[in-house]
């Protein structure tokens, strides 16, 4: 983007009292400065994405003792999941199927509404009011998952059970909305800024034309700013998915896949919950740790192929000319 | 002169040896977490420059941690697997097992729940999926929910092996990861079925097993048929009259069954 | 288009529904913190009864002596009416505490008789007699029969007057008997056991049981209590409140058709007991005020006290601290690492695949459950990069930032690098060609453009760091130890703090304002250390604008 700019570094301004050519000596120590500047820039960066990315190695060695072991097969086709039992079986389908359901859900309750107070916050009220609702949505994001958790368990179960008649309260419906809720502030900060910053051009442009507000947003502001709505929805799909303590106190757990698929009152278990909730019983060089690992490449694989998807999207919206 | 230099040279060294703190690190099983709590405070009023740090992370954490010597006592609900007991001689630990006290697991049902008592086969059935509706064991007309708690804790394992016979639970089965959890989800649910430590049963009514009532008494003299040992881990014997010796012994003293007791637990000894 | 009418309902509607979504999310966060605040507040202002400003004297030396001493015979003077009541009630239907004193007086009157050195055929006789009083004494406290009772009290009687039992111990036996025989006559003997269970039960409600504390604390001259927390009774007028109702009705789950749900039935407590006591359960529920005396209280100490018995009494100072000291030295990592490296990554490295490879690396982590950072923590950090450094090997404030660090720097260089990323190039390219250096350039304006979108970093990562409980489970969190003394210390922290309230122990149930009193003091410490970073956030903003 910018790397043609490297050429400007050394030249001095027109008031300068330096002379205006270095003398070669000059020119080296500039040189030599700027390259030990990058280097030690570099060694930072590099220590610091090497310490993240090393956790990436971490799960994965840890978990090739299972995988190499047992049958991959079983892992991804089987429904049941013992882990305690003589022989233990590792079936983690309906786990995984559980991690997504919970996580679309959450996108469904979330989208939209993420959608609509983005919108809100940049095109409707005024600067100052703006001033005062995002912090709003930023203390969503500063509640601890404890707190979210205990919301979950000993508020919204029993309220859910008495107001629809379920059978029990921790469900896959309570997890998505905890889920959704705890989404919502990634969504609406990333599509907002998005969404703001498209420039006033775009919008005066369409009423200009005569088109209202909902037309201006709905035609004009939403379509140009889809790759940055795209990946805040990503985003906070990577959230959902990732998310534990929530979803471990208030899916239910149970292994199973919904039946008939609608079905949002029926209890579900998710990879984050079962590898939270079984790690820290395991015994430390067992299958059963190693399954769980195996659990966590699975779930790095996931967010993996929905990097893959933003990435894509994102590419494409460039090609297109989406972004300047 | 040089009498009292000596003498509080003496005095002083032997300040500094009993200033220098000692640490005692205990982890593991969040079940027997309460216990370590009450007799760590205890001791930490005994023993004012003792410096005690509990960590509640599991038992698997714990038996971890004493096989890699990160702590000196390791608190477990179950005992240690065969490989956790090979980890350790590998890395020349030796681990000794206490018994400290027992805890009984408790069938709950809410208390609305008209059904008076249930048989251990029932109860199986009934984590099984086989049964799935109160009336067919003599209750309401009220869908059963189950809940367990999770598949690697000691109250499971307890369960697994004395009612479920190491049958499979129905996949519709839920899971909760505490004790706490389980009784509230109990309390709030009227059709729901759960299992928890004796100390867990306000709010929830405790189903008799086979006629048997959970209470002190059964656990302790063995006619309830679901109760489990809680175990401290040393590294080997430790030394007579050493801070670590005389925690892990503390359960045989008057005190330390009452704060056993206090705990809601039930203790081995009986004063 | 269509007609202006409809676009204008249209138009206004979906500005109603945008406006109805934020609403919407406000009561959401209303919902959420509204009865958290509400109960955590409750525990820094309540209605505190003698029984705390005593905890509080004994526990952490507070209060005025003098006033507390006064205070102390006041509600003592009423509450003496209720042992009474309750003793005179015992004598009656206590059977095994009698049948026990009764072995008592015949042991001490033995003795009696071997320390006087009384002749041996005198001794035997004597020992012969009471040995049959006792015997009496016991059958008439087991019997059901008021008759029977009469009888063997009357036969026990009849030896009141032999000579050589005047003046001894053996006369506590009739007095004994005269009691018994008082209140065998005022209730129901076929009811013995149940009554003896009953107020045993009021007993644990009224002064402790094993493992609860009571509404008045234990009875004066008791030895004390194994654990603290049941040497005193209720220290808030709330939980006196909660208790009173307990001692003052019985729930009762009542089947009223067959094979339906039972019903909850409340009826007195006082029902379950003969005329004799009834009156207590009006005099305490008349006096309970003034046996506890309740008095508004600001316990802002909260703040600063270590906790007693897990959080049963006392405050969450240490929390606090450690919640602070993890959060301040990770952000030292998370701050400058994060925006060297989204600079680094912006600025210098170029567009190519190891970029790329990198952001998905670095984006995947979003996957990576919590808890298998704290599981890399150690062994990264503590196992494999302390002994490296000369450390020593345990969890501790430094190991656990650090993971926190590792898991919240992802974020910090995803949000800094969109933010440095979209500094408009003009910016730039007109500080270059005045002749700044790229780095100068960088300091003074690519960084202060940037700086809104680093801050919503900074408060994004903020959260979760001070938050996060897993990942500091392994690495420096513990439930029960000192306060650190300096970053190589483990601590304790609110989020491990409330996580284990809520997992651990039953006693979460009993005290629900410090377990919410943690997590809001949690929030509310999270809101202030971003309320710093928001108001900057607006003003920088407000300069970049120019207003």
């Amino acid at each position: 983007m910018n790397d043609s700019n490297a050429a400007f570094t050394l030249a001095p301004a027109a008031d300068s009292p330096r002379p205006l050519a270095l003398t070669p000596g000059q020119d080296l120590r500039g040189y030599l400065s700027a390259l030990l500047g990058r280097a030690v820039l570099f060694f930072i960066t590099f220590s610091s994405v090497l310490a993240v990315l090393l956790i990436l190695v971490f799960v994965v060695i840890r978990s090739v003792g299972f995988l190499s072991g047992s049958s991959i097969v079983e892992f991804l086709a089987s429904q049941n999941w013992r882990p305690t039992a003589e022989p233990p079986v590792f079936g983690a389908l309906a786990i995984i199927v559980g991690s997504l359901y919970v996580s679309f859900a959450a996108l469904v309750f979330a989208v939209p509404l993420g959608i609509l107070a983005a919108v809100f916050l940049s095109d409707i009220v005024s600067w100052k009011v703006r001033n005062v609702v995002k912090p709003i949505v930023e203390i969503l994001a500063a509640i601890p998952s404890v707190a979210y958790g205990f919301f979950a368990v000993l508020v919204l179960a029993p309220w859910l059970q008495k107001q629809f008649g379920f059978s029990t309260g921790t469900n896959a419906l309570n997890a998505s909305l905890i889920l959704a809720i705890m989404a919502l502030p990634t969504i609406i900060s990333v599509a907002e800024d998005s969404i703001s910053a498209l420039g006033r051009e775009l919008r005066e442009a369409s009423y200009s034309c005569g088109a209202t507000r909902l037309e201006t947003i709905v035609r004009v502001v939403i379509p140009a700013a889809h790759s940055g709505i795209i990946a805040a929805v990503v985003l906070g799909m990577m959230r959902a998915i990732g998310e534990t303590m929530v979803v471990w106190m208030a899916s239910g757990n149970a292994p199973q896949i919904p039946h008939p698929w609608w079905d949002l009152a029926q209890s579900v278990r998710t990879l984050t919950a079962t590898i939270a909730g079984e790690m820290g019983e395991a015994p430390e060089t067992s299958l059963h740790r190693g399954a769980l690992f195996a659990m966590g490449v699975l779930l790095l694989l996931m967010t993996l192929g929905m990097n893959l998807v933003s990435e894509y999207f994102l590419a494409r919206a460039k090609k297109a000319g989406g972004r300047t | 002169m040089r009498k009292a230099i000596v003498s509080a040279v003496a005095v002083a060294l032997a300040m500094s040896t009993a200033v220098r703190a000692e640490t005692l690190r205990i982890e593991g099983s969040t079940t027997v977490g309460p216990i370590a709590d009450a007799f760590a405070e205890y001791f930490k009023g005994v023993y004012p420059n003792l410096e005690i740090t509990v960590n509640k992370n599991g038992s698997g954490n714990g038996a971890t941690a004493l096989i890699e010597g990160r702590c000196d006592i390791a608190a477990m609900s179950r005992f240690m697997e065969p490989q956790e007991f090979s980890k350790a001689v590998a890395n020349k630990v030796y681990p000794v097992a206490w018994t400290i006290a027992m805890d009984g697991v408790c069938v709950v049902v809410h208390p609305s729940n008209p059904v008076k008592t249930l048989t251990s086969a029932q109860v199986r059935e009934i984590y099984m999926g086989k049964i799935t509706n109160w009336s067919q064991v003599g209750g309401s007309q009220t869908p059963i929910v189950v809940i367990s708690r999770d598949s690697s804790s000691g109250t499971y394992e307890t369960f697994e092996t004395l009612i479920m016979k190491k049958q499979p639970m129905a996949q519709g089965v839920e899971y909760v990861n505490a004790n706490p959890q389980a009784q509230a989800r109990v309390r709030t649910t009227p059709g729901a079925i759960g299992y928890v430590g004796l100390g867990f049963l306000e709010g929830v009514k405790a189903v008799p097993i086979d006629g048997i009532a959970p209470t002190r008494q059964t656990v302790a003299n063995g006619t309830y048929p679901l109760s489990r040992p809680l175990f401290l881990f040393t590294n080997g014997f430790p030394k007579l009259g050493s801070i670590p010796f005389k925690f892990v012994t503390f359960y045989l003293t008057e005190k330390g069954q009452d704060l056993i007791e206090a705990k809601d637990f039930v203790p081995m000894t009986n004063y | 288009m269509r007609n202006l009418h409809v676009r204008g309902q249209l138009d206004r509607v979906f500005t109603a529904t945008t406006a109805l979504s934020i609403v919407l999310l406000t009561l959401v966060l209303v919902a959420i913190l509204g009865p958290m605040v509400y109960r955590g507040s409750s525990a820094v202002f309540f209605q505190g009864t003698v029984e705390f400003r005593k905890m509080q004297k004994n526990l952490f030396g507070r209060g005025n002596e003098q006033a507390l001493n006064a205070e102390v015979a006041e509600t003592d003077q009423l509450r003496r009416q209720v042992y009474q009541m309750i003793d005179g009630f015992k004598k009656g239907v206590d059977v095994e505490a009698l049948s026990e004193q009764v072995r008592e007086i015949y042991r001490q009157f033995g003795q009696e008789l071997r320390d006087k050195n009384v002749p041996t055929g005198q001794y035997t006789k004597l020992r012969e007699l009471t040995r049959r009083i006792r015997d009496k004494l016991e059958t008439a406290f087991h019997s059901q029969d008021i008759n029977e009772i009469k009888r063997a009290v009357a036969e026990v009687l009849k030896e009141a007057d032999n000579p050589h039992l005047k003046g001894t111990s053996a006369e506590k036996f009739f007095a004994l008997a005269r009691q018994f025989l008082q209140a065998a006559g005022q209730i129901d003997l076929s009811k013995h056991q149940e009554y003896a269970a009953a107020v045993q039960e009021v007993e644990g409600i009224l002064f402790h049981s094993d493992s609860l504390p009571g509404l008045l604390g234990p009875r004066p001259g008791e030895p004390p209590a194994p654990l603290t927390m049941l040497r005193y009774g209720a220290t808030r007028w709330d939980q006196a409140q909660v208790l009173l109702d307990r001692f003052l009705w019985v729930d009762q789950w009542v089947q009223e058709k067959p094979g339906e749900p039972l019903v909850l039935k409340r009826r007195p407590r006082a029902e379950l007991f003969p005329e004799s006591l009834r009156p207590l359960f009006a005099y305490v529920e008349q006096n309970a005020d003034k046996m506890l005396h309740p008095r508004r209280t600001i316990y802002w100490q909260f703040l600063i006290d270590d906790n007693i018995n897990s959080h049963y009494f006392g405050g969450i100072g240490p929390e606090i601290l450690g919640t602070m000291l993890i959060t301040v030295v990770g952000m030292l990592f998370v701050i400058p690492l994060g925006i060297i490296s989204a600079a680094y990554l912006v600025e210098c490295a170029s567009d190519g695949w190891t970029m790329r490879i990198i952001r998905m690396g670095i984006n995947t982590l979003a996957g990576v459950p919590s808890i298998v950072f704290g599981l890399f923590g150690l062994a990264f950090f503590v196992l494999f990069l302390f002994p490296a450094l000369g450390f020593e090997p345990k969890p501790c404030i430094l190991a656990a930032s650090m993971t926190l660090a590792v898991l919240t720097l992802p974020v910090m260089i995803r949000a800094s690098e969109e933010a440095i990323r979209s500094v408009p190039a003009s910016y730039k390219e007109g500080s270059l060609a005045l002749g700044a250096s790229r780095f100068h350039t960088f300091v003074a304006v690519t960084f202060p453009a940037a700086l809104p979108g680093i801050l919503t970093g900074v408060i994004l990562s903020l959260s979760r760091i001070a938050g996060e409980t897993a990942p500091i489970l392994f690495t420096g969190a513990v439930s029960l130890g000192a306060v650190p003394h300096s970053v190589f210390d483990p601590t304790r922290t609110l989020s491990y703090g409330s996580y284990d309230m809520a997992v651990g122990d039953r006693l979460a149930m009993m005290v629900p304002h410090n377990q919410y009193g943690m997590v809001v003091t949690l929030v509310l410490l999270i809101l202030i250390l971003n309320g710093a970073a928001i108001v900057l956030r607006t003003r920088v903003f407000k300069k970049l604008r120019g207003h």
